[in-house]
């Protein structure tokens, strides 16, 4: 008897916890229906795999990424919710219209705006290789007899692939750049090739591991990230338009230092729209 | 649905190497699984609760972690404190077949604890050891009883296999995942990894049945 009791409170517990998530699930719902100047609410998708641009802190998506964003809504009249999709799902959410920006480093690549659209660009970024101190490899013509472990998806695949060749079985592809660090400090690669500012960041919070990063400017290609829209966005011009009034007003400069702790170079990034 | 044709002909050859790679990963899997799980197995039923320990506690962490878990702890921590590097294959073999061993012992243990008690009884009272009367007479009427459970074991192997795409060992579900996020399409390299798992799957269950029906007496 004593048992049935128990467990009658536990079932009522266990209800009452659902029933509240069904009700707060309610609220998100009814907000989504507008902001007071009749606006809708954007979802905007992200990769919080990407530290410093975009990462999880406590669970809260953060990063350089995240104050563009919100500076940029901002300016062209917008609220937004961030959600954490992962990089594979934020394509195919983008494609089929479920979400309506996606901010998550993205290169702009002749291969992608076929498939979608992309802002004006407003972060130039390069890759650049991962190795170990005392590595032998001094250019990017030196991985060519070695392994190297990427992010699968991503610029750094390509740029491994021209070097050894589409589905070669001496690139590894991981699900993040985390992973694909953690093989070459584990010793299954001999290099790992990401976007410069991941790999510095990196190498400056972890100075333990002996790592350095070198750079071959012939090799890889200056590269530039947009924000992703389906095909056809209504709102890639609106966002133009904020993504410029937000490099020139300061407000870039200002949150690139404070997650960078250098200067942008602005006018490279204006020279290319 | 529109299927793209061409690019499911581009990466025939390596989904016929991840397949390749899959059968290889369940077959060392089951194989290895069931002998270190027949060892566990025995072990957990030892009359000395003292040395049946370390075995239960082998199977309450392989059986309690995710294989996620266990998968990325061998890739990145065990192997290279072994081979000095990482070595995805055997990372995802030595993961698999411990894990498997887990569920695996506790087959066999419920398979020989579902033999009646008078069987044992029986086979000391003519003579035999206890070894012995395992052998030849509880075992082979146990191991009739586990098959079923035991097919269902190696299907969960078969699909979990496909955890190793995780650690970049070039199985099945990698060069999907490697067709996805080339072309950022879902059905095409999905649909044939689905399928592809669905006809491995399926070969094994109808072995099994054979098996099963051999093994009747009635």
């Amino acid at each position: 008897m004593k048992k049935l009791k128990l467990s009658a409170i536990m079932l009522l517990a266990f209800m009452l916890i659902l029933s509240a998530c069904g009700t707060s699930e309610k609220s998100n719902s009814d907000e989504k229906n507008g902001t007071d100047d009749g606006k809708k609410k954007l979802r905007i998708v992200t990769d919080a795999a990407y530290a410093p641009f975009e990462y999880l802190d406590k669970g809260e998506v953060t990063g350089f990424s995240v104050d563009f964003i919100t500076a940029v809504a901002k300016e062209a009249g917008y609220e937004f919710d961030l959600a954490n999709t992962g990089w594979d799902p934020l394509f195919i959410e983008l494609e089929k219209n479920i979400a309506d920006i996606g901010i998550s480093s993205i290169t702009i690549t002749d291969e992608r705006k076929e498939t979608y659209d992309f802002s004006v660009p407003y972060f130039l970024s390069t890759n650049k290789i991962l190795i170990p101190k005392d590595s032998d490899i001094k250019s990017a013509e030196d991985l060519k007899d070695k392994t190297v472990a990427v992010q699968s998806a991503t610029t750094g695949q390509e740029a491994a692939e021209g070097l050894l060749g589409k589905n070669s079985s001496q690139i590894k592809k991981f699900e993040n750049n985390n992973l694909a660090i953690l093989e070459l400090k584990s010793g299954g690669a001999d290099a790992v090739i990401a976007d410069n500012t991941v790999i510095e960041e990196y190498v400056k919070n972890n100075p333990k591991d002996n790592f350095i990063v070198i750079e071959d400017v012939d090799a890889f290609e200056q590269e530039f990230y947009g924000l992703m829209f389906p095909k056809g966005s209504k709102l890639k011009a609106e966002f133009d338009k904020a993504v410029n009034a937000v490099l020139d007003n300061g407000t870039y400069a200002e949150i690139y230092e404070e997650w960078f702790k250098a200067e942008p170079n602005i006018k490279v990034l204006k020279d290319q729209q | 649905m529109d299927i793209r044709w061409d690019i499911l002909a581009e990466y025939a050859p390596f989904f016929l190497e991840g397949t390749l790679l899959t059968i290889g990963l369940s077959v060392a899997g089951i194989i290895i699984g069931t002998v270190l799980g027949l060892v566990i197995g025995l072990g957990k039923i030892l009359k000395n609760k003292f040395l049946a320990l370390p075995f239960s506690v082998y199977i309450t962490f392989f059986r309690g972690t995710p294989l996620l878990v266990q998968i990325m702890l061998i890739h990145f921590a065990v192997v290279p404190l072994f081979l000095g590097k990482t070595h995805a294959i055997i990372a995802a073999i030595l993961t698999l077949s411990l894990n498997s061993a887990a569920y695996i012992a506790e087959i066999f243990r419920a398979g020989i604890q579902s033999i009646d008690k008078g069987q044992m009884e029986a086979a000391r009272s003519l003579g035999m050891t206890h070894v012995q009367a395992m052998r030849y007479i509880i075992l082979p009427q146990a191991i009739k009883r586990m098959i079923p459970p035991l097919g269902n074991e190696f299907i969960v192997l078969i699909k979990e296999s496909s955890m190793a795409s995780l650690i970049a060992a070039p199985e099945l579900l990698y060069w999907g995942r490697a067709m996805q996020g080339q072309y950022f399409r879902v059905w095409e390299p999905y649909l044939t990894a689905a399928l592809i798992y669905l006809v491995l799957t399926l070969s094994l269950s109808f072995l099994l049945s054979r098996l099963e029906r051999r093994l009747a007496t009635e």
